[in-house]
């Protein structure tokens, strides 16, 4: 979710105060599910390794449940989520979805929350399925799941629900004089992305049984799947009230507990700044705000679809077996409910895969179009996302037009081609920027075709906001750089510019304090021929950043580098730089903004 | 042009004078043809009606789309009927014009300021007559491979080819005169099969169906057709669509347009014209022809026109020739290296727009024949204060003098009726432009006019003078005393005009001199100057035309005595002690904006020459107007830029005169000032909001002949101002020269190695180069080569 689940309308708020003063007395009449009886049912215990050893498919209800798109929500906002259509989604995904890949179907926020967002908690203050939603209770519906051979997912907020508190009042289960009051801080102080939950102090011997306690609730209802969210650092907040990397931790304690391997994925917008902890302790991060519109169609492109392509790149070398970056839900499945034209489908769902995204949709399974059942279930793009082959990064600047690129274990490349500008655009992937030159075979996947043997480049016209998907194939040589270090002193620096010292750059220094004004020109860059040259630069940028670069004293060209994720990594890309033969002066220019802090550029010697 | 709102006030009634000039009325601008000549198929010469694959061969390698109509689509028209194409693999998508499409009417009712209402409705506006798409869903964009796009200017065709499951398609898209229709050709190569959906829509709320005719509420009648043909498969109409399955090959033959009559005293209809049908007798008539028919009939028309110029400015770069269109225009402005082929091709695109936006109906106005939308900015009119004027600068300079005729014949036409609102209403005492001395003679315009006979916006006095001045110099190229006796009654009336309206004042010195009434100087400064700048050139070349005209035609002697006397009374402006520019207005202070884009005080730098920098013209006068040139600046946009080049060659100074065609040649990137994807030219209005004005596209090729061939009547210079950038080996061959010549020059290392002089019409003239003048005698028809200009 983006802003809230429980908050996107100021309205919601209101209504959900209200509901917290009414459910304040309130005690659940239901037995708390015996996580000892179902236990047996669950599989073996497995590593969490196991768990997420490639990005997770499936379906998930929350891109339905914020939309406004015309019969979804018909008793109210969020009120999509029922057991009725988590069946038949989950007989759609069965049917259609499952010999693909496709096996999860996770349920987002809402499942112990009546259609006026009134919750539900057992006696022990745990989340309590609505028995108007979930009829038959949140067991039988994953047991509906199993049964179809899929896995079950659920869903919870961080921290402990304020309406659950109960004046401290209520038992935590399993806890022999717990209450709510001993797992909280003593000035009831709040956390979570929407400040809904009361934070949990771990440094109180309670306050792991409770969440020992949810643990236990879910792996005994055999679900297999938890979305924890509002999780901070991210989801909108920082600072010590909203980090809740103990919370991650405690569950992270808990589910091996329970017997029963449970996929735990954090939610929202984490701070990358704590990536080592998400990685440690989760199976998966959404790296982003909420993918939906909160608007008619279930998504649009730039609200926020698009935002993907930016703030994905930072976090690439986070990504591997055992956690993944969750780029959010993946709604290419009908183009009228999506809301997305044909191409931004296609791009869409490109980029999750080559960013090895979990690939999660959450459109309604019942009403693929032809063209969406052809994006989901096309073999080759599904083989990507969830082969060996490492995540790939833009190796172009982050321009209307860019390039993103692994290189595979079997010496071959993945290549995606992007034109993120509102009209077509041709779009090339030059041999050079992925380090080679000569000739290469290009596979079409999304096309299931053998394009042929290109050489130098493969260009393609590509229309508004579309994309193609190729693996190249190297018959080539591979390419000769020659360094320039931006701190030599050869160099010119001008304005603010500075040598400053980097651990992660060549020779452990890098040129930075880019900005307004401030200008880097790297001197005598020598070539043997006159022409258009990749250059490789290697930069450190803790944000996407601009520079104008130029050669010679040319017309500049203004480039966005996309984020390296933070001020201590080095990423790369490659600019086309136009060179004479003989001398040349290479110039990155701050202009009027803030520029990236540039390590070295690599010529290639031949363009 | 005019940037102001215009302004809706109350109107009043105004009693009409009744007045009738003469005029030619042409042929109307859609109707019924004789079959067309088709050249011998048997007898082709293969090359010359395949892909050229020259120099003159523009390419890209991506389409447009529904919302890049205007900076992505490219341009085919038959000189009446055009379109953008968008060339999109699975969708096609035609915006089709007509020039005559034109909502408003003759507008005669003056605002209460006295000036003319500005809208939609009452002026009017050029808008769009169909929309045309072909679906081929199997052909989606992200699902072919090999997307190529070209523009070959040599034959006037666009074309595109891409790659789907190994089979080669090939679509092309071209604008026939001979067949009056638009022809759209997919073929293939490889077994491949065309299946999709051919629709016809109007733009004005009429449904899709395979023709349709409807009405303006100016009672214009428009329409228009589509017919579809193919092989191997099934052609259908389903509806109101085609539909076509499993076809080799597939023709589309779409034509269209109005029951616009260039002709006042019909109202400018042609009452038994039925649109529709007539659009459906055409279809019907081409789809008797295969594709390649239609195509050879097209390219054996359309080079008849094009092929009588050619321009070479020096050789490109491998790597410059690897670049596609629009990489090459970005690679000009990022390198800063001169492209010359690009640069040369950019002028064969101008010749292009206007061979295919300018022959044989309405002429082209702000944005020709190319529109995406009924809304066009300023309506897509005819503004009369430098643009439709720069629109023609061109033709004769390249080659093109028959496509200027579409600019006279329109003015002939709405002579009538521009007389008749001069009488009624120019004198109202509400307009502030209006004679001083109470009388009213001749005729004139406002900025802005329409195909009605109406004017919009504000009077513009000086207007009958500039474009009765751009009228006879086309004679002065061509001598066709067809076109002078044509004319005649436009510069006469001009003439009455100013007899009527120019005032009396003393100097200081105590001369009593004559002067314009109060006026505006296009477009900026006081409302209410006498004796500006602008107005005393222009009338004072008017005057000089007009008693050339009357001396060749032998008419009105007397009268042109009058004229002449008039002329040498005539006011002509001084240099300012203040700011040592040539004054813009009577007066040594600036009144307007330094850096303004229009260039109206100095008019007779260019187009004119009275101030010449050649020891005719007083030294002071020359270094003012380049003073005041040089305070103008050399960063604007589009025409402005044009212009300023155009003044800066007849300066002599290829520097400048060059940099301001490179600054035209920026790639335009969300709506700045350049040239677009399509090479279209690009006015920024607003930020990020760019708009299409096709003045530039005639201007800048105007500005680079302008460099190679300086020409007034009895005198030539070679290479006046050729830039570093083409000197080392160029040719310039089929150019139009006043005085009655075409030349053709080749150079190398800046200096001419061959001239031939050819007349038509023209006897003798001086050809100067380098400060040394030979003289050249010729008779028409003949021709003159000469060689060792170096020494």
């Amino acid at each position: 979710m983006r802003s809230s689940s429980y908050s996107v309308l100021p309205a919601r708020v209101l209504r959900a105060t209200v509901v917290l003063a009414l459910a304040a007395g309130a005690v659940s009449a239901a037995p708390a599910v015996s996580a000892e009886a179902t236990a047996p049912a669950a599989p073996a215990a497995t590593t969490a390794t196991s768990l997420a050893a490639k990005p997770y498919m499936g379906w998930s209800s929350w891109s339905m449940q914020s939309s406004k798109y015309p019969g979804l929500n018909p008793d109210g906002d969020y009120s999509y989520l029922t057991e009725a259509n988590v069946t038949k989604q989950t007989d759609a995904l069965a049917s259609k979805l499952k010999k693909f890949g496709y096996e999860y179907v996770n349920i987002d926020a809402g499942w112990w929350r009546d259609n006026s967002w009134k919750p539900e908690y057992d006696q022990y203050g745990r989340q309590k399925a609505d028995p108007k939603r979930f009829p038959s209770g949140m067991k039988a519906v994953a047991d509906r799941i199993h049964s179809k051979g899929l896995k079950a997912g659920i869903y919870l907020p961080a921290g402990l629900e304020k309406e659950a508190y109960n004046d401290g009042k209520t038992p935590i289960w399993n806890a022999d004089g717990c209450t709510t009051a001993d797992i909280v801080y003593s000035d009831l102080r709040t956390t979570n992305g929407w400040d809904s939950s009361y934070k949990l102090d771990f440094s109180r011997p309670c306050t792991q049984k409770y969440i020992d306690s949810q643990a236990q609730l879910i792996a005994g209802w055999g679900y297999d799947f938890l979305k924890l969210d509002g999780v901070g650092p991210g989801s909108g907040k920082s600072g010590d009230q909203y980090d809740n990397v103990a919370d991650v931790a405690a569950w992270n304690k808990a589910i091996p507990e329970t017997g029963r391997a449970i996929h735990l994925e954090l939610s929202w917008s984490l701070d990358i700044g704590h990536a080592a902890d998400w990685k440690k302790y989760s199976q998966g991060w959404r790296i982003d705000t909420d993918v939906e519109c909160y608007c008619n169609t279930l998504v649009s492109w730039e609200n926020s679809v698009d935002d993907r392509w930016d703030d994905a790149p930072g976090w690439t070398d986070k990504a591997g077996p055992g956690g993944w970056n969750d780029l959010d839900s993946l709604d290419v499945g009908n183009g009228e409910m999506d809301g997305l034209t044909k191409a931004e489908r296609q791009s869409y769902a490109t980029l999750w895969a080559v960013a090895k995204s979990p690939l999660y949709t959450g459109d309604d399974l019942t009403k693929l179009d032809s063209y969406g059942l052809s994006l989901l279930t096309n073999k080759e793009v599904i083989a990507l996302n969830q082969g060996s082959t490492p995540p790939a990064r833009p190796i172009t600047p982050s321009d209307a037009q860019q390039v993103w690129a692994a290189k595979n274990a079997d010496g071959s490349y993945t290549v995606a081609l992007f034109n993120l500008a509102d009209k077509p655009s041709s779009v090339s992937a030059n041999w050079a920027t992925l380090g080679f030159t000569g000739k290469a075979a290009v596979r079409d996947l999304w096309n299931h075709e053998n394009l042929g043997t290109y050489k130098d480049k493969v260009t393609q016209a590509l229309p508004a906001h579309g994309s193609r998907l190729f693996t190249v194939t190297p018959h080539g040589s591979t390419l000769a750089f020659t360094g320039y270090e931006a701190e030599a002193t050869a160099n010119t620096l001008s304005g603010n510019a500075v040598v400053a010292a980097c651990s992660a750059c060549s020779d452990g220094k890098k040129v930075g304090n880019l900005y307004v004004g401030g200008k880097l020109t790297i001197n005598d860059v020598v070539v043997a021929k006159a022409g258009t040259y990749q250059v490789k630069v290697a930069y450190v940028s803790g944000d996407a950043r601009s520079a104008r670069v130029s050669a010679n004293g040319g017309g500049a060209v203004s480039h966005k580098f996309p984020s390296t994720g933070d001020w201590g990594t080095v990423g790369t890309v490659s600019v086309p730089v136009t060179l004479k033969a003989g001398s040349n002066t290479i110039i990155f220019d701050s202009g009027d903004s803030y520029a990236p802090d540039i390590d070295r550029i690599d010529v290639p010697k031949s363009s | 042009m005019n940037t102001e709102p215009s302004r809706m006030l109350p109107r009043r009634d105004l009693l009409a004078i009744a007045t009738a000039t003469g005029a030619l009325a042409a042929l109307p601008t859609f109707t019924a043809s004789a079959a067309p000549q088709r050249p011998d198929a048997s007898a082709d010469d293969n090359s010359a009606y395949g892909a050229s694959g020259s120099l003159n061969t523009l390419w890209w390698q991506a389409p447009a789309d529904d919302s890049s109509m205007i900076e992505q689509g490219l341009p085919v028209g038959n000189g009446r009927l055009g379109a953008l194409a968008s060339n999109d693999p699975g969708h096609e998508v035609l915006l089709v014009t007509d020039a005559t499409i034109w909502t408003g009417g003759l507008n005669g009712t003056l605002d209460s300021d006295g000036q003319f209402p500005y809208g939609r409705e009452d002026f009017g506006s050029l808008t769009l007559l169909a929309r045309l798409t072909v679906d081929i869903p199997d052909h989606d964009l992200g699902a072919v491979s090999g997307y190529r796009r070209t523009l070959d200017l040599d034959r006037g065709v666009v074309a595109a080819s891409y790659v789907r499951s190994g089979v080669t398609y090939r679509r092309e898209v071209f604008s026939s005169s001979p067949d009056d229709a638009i022809v759209l050709h997919f073929s293939q190569s490889g077994g491949g099969r065309y299946t999709g959906t051919v629709t016809l829509e109007g733009t004005h709320g009429e449904a899709a169906a395979t023709s349709f005719g409807a009405k303006f509420a100016n009672g214009l009648k428009y329409g228009a057709a589509v017919t579809a043909y193919g092989s191997g498969g099934r052609v259908t109409v389903h509806g109101s669509h085609i539909e076509f399955s499993g076809c080799k090959d597939l023709t589309v033959v779409v034509s269209g347009g109005s029951n616009y009559a260039p002709d006042a005293a019909r109202g400018f209809r042609d009452p038994k014209l039925d649109p529709q049908k007539l659009a459906r007798t055409k279809v019907r008539a081409a789809a008797e022809h295969s594709a390649a028919t239609l195509l050879r009939t097209h390219v054996a028309d359309y080079r008849a026109a094009f092929g009588t110029f050619g321009l070479s400015l020096g050789r490109s770069s491998d790597d410059q020739r690897a670049l596609d269109t629009w990489e090459r225009i970005q690679a000009r402005h990022t390198t800063g290296d001169p492209d010359p082929e690009l640069e040369a091709a950019y002028v064969q695109f101008g010749r292009y727009l206007m061979v295919s936006g300018s022959r044989g109906s309405l002429p082209m106005g702000l944005q020709g024949l190319w529109l995406d939308g009924n809304d066009p900015d300023w309506m897509g009119d005819y503004h009369t204060d430098i643009n439709i004027q720069m629109n023609y600068w061109m033709a004769d300079r390249v080659g093109l003098s028959s496509c200027f005729d579409a600019f006279t014949d329109y003015c002939v036409d709405q002579l009538s009726s521009w007389t008749d609102l001069t009488h009624r209403l120019f004198q109202d005492s509400r307009n502030r432009f209006r004679n001083s001395s109470g009388k009213v003679a001749g005729w004139t315009v406002a900025f802005s006019t329409n195909p009605y006979g109406g004017n919009g916006w504000w009077w513009h006095p000086a207007g009958n003078a500039w474009l009765s001045n751009s009228l006879w110099e086309h004679y002065e190229f061509t001598h066709s005393r067809t076109h002078l006796q044509k004319i005649y009654p436009l510069l006469k009336g001009a003439c009455e005009f100013w007899e009527a309206r120019l005032i009396t004042t003393t100097l200081d010195n105590g001369k009593e001199v004559l002067v314009a009434d109060h006026d505006w100087s296009p477009e900026h400064g006081p409302q209410d100057g006498k004796g500006n700048t602008y107005a005393q050139e222009v009338v004072w070349t008017l005057f000089g035309n007009y008693a050339a005209a009357s001396a060749e035609l032998k008419r009105d002697s007397a009268y042109a005595g009058t004229i002449s006397g008039l002329r040498r009374r005539l006011y002509l402006p001084e240099v300012s002690p203040k700011s040592g520019w040539l004054e813009e207005w009577m007066s040594p202070d600036n009144l307007g904006e330094t850096t303004h884009r229009h260039l109206s005080p100095l008019i007779n730098l260019f187009p004119g020459d009275r101030i010449r920098p050649d020891g005719s013209t007083p030294k002071d006068i020359v270094d003012g107007a380049t003073a005041l040139l040089t305070a103008r600046g050399m960063n604007s946009f589009g025409w402005a830029n044009a212009w300023r080049s155009l003044c800066w060659a007849r300066l002599k100074d290829s520097d400048k005169a060059y940099q301001l065609i490179v600054n035209n040649l920026r790639p335009s990137e969300n709506g700045t000032n350049g040239t677009a994807f399509n090479l279209f030219d690009i006015y920024e209005v607003e930020q990020g909001r760019g708009i299409f004005q096709i003045e530039a596209n005639f201007g800048t090729p105007a500005a680079v002949t302008e460099m190679l061939l300086y020409s007034r009547p009895g005198h030539l210079e070679l290479l006046p101002a050729l830039p570093d950038a083409w000197a080392e080996s160029g040719s310039i061959t089929g150019a139009g020269a006043r005085g009655g010549f075409v030349v053709d020059l080749r150079w190398k290392n800046g200096k001419p190695t061959e001239a031939k002089i050819r007349s038509v019409g023209g006897r003798t003239t001086t050809v100067a180069y380098a400060g040394k003048t030979r003289t050249v005698t010729v008779k028409p028809g003949g021709s003159v080569t000469l060689k060792d200009f170096a020494r």
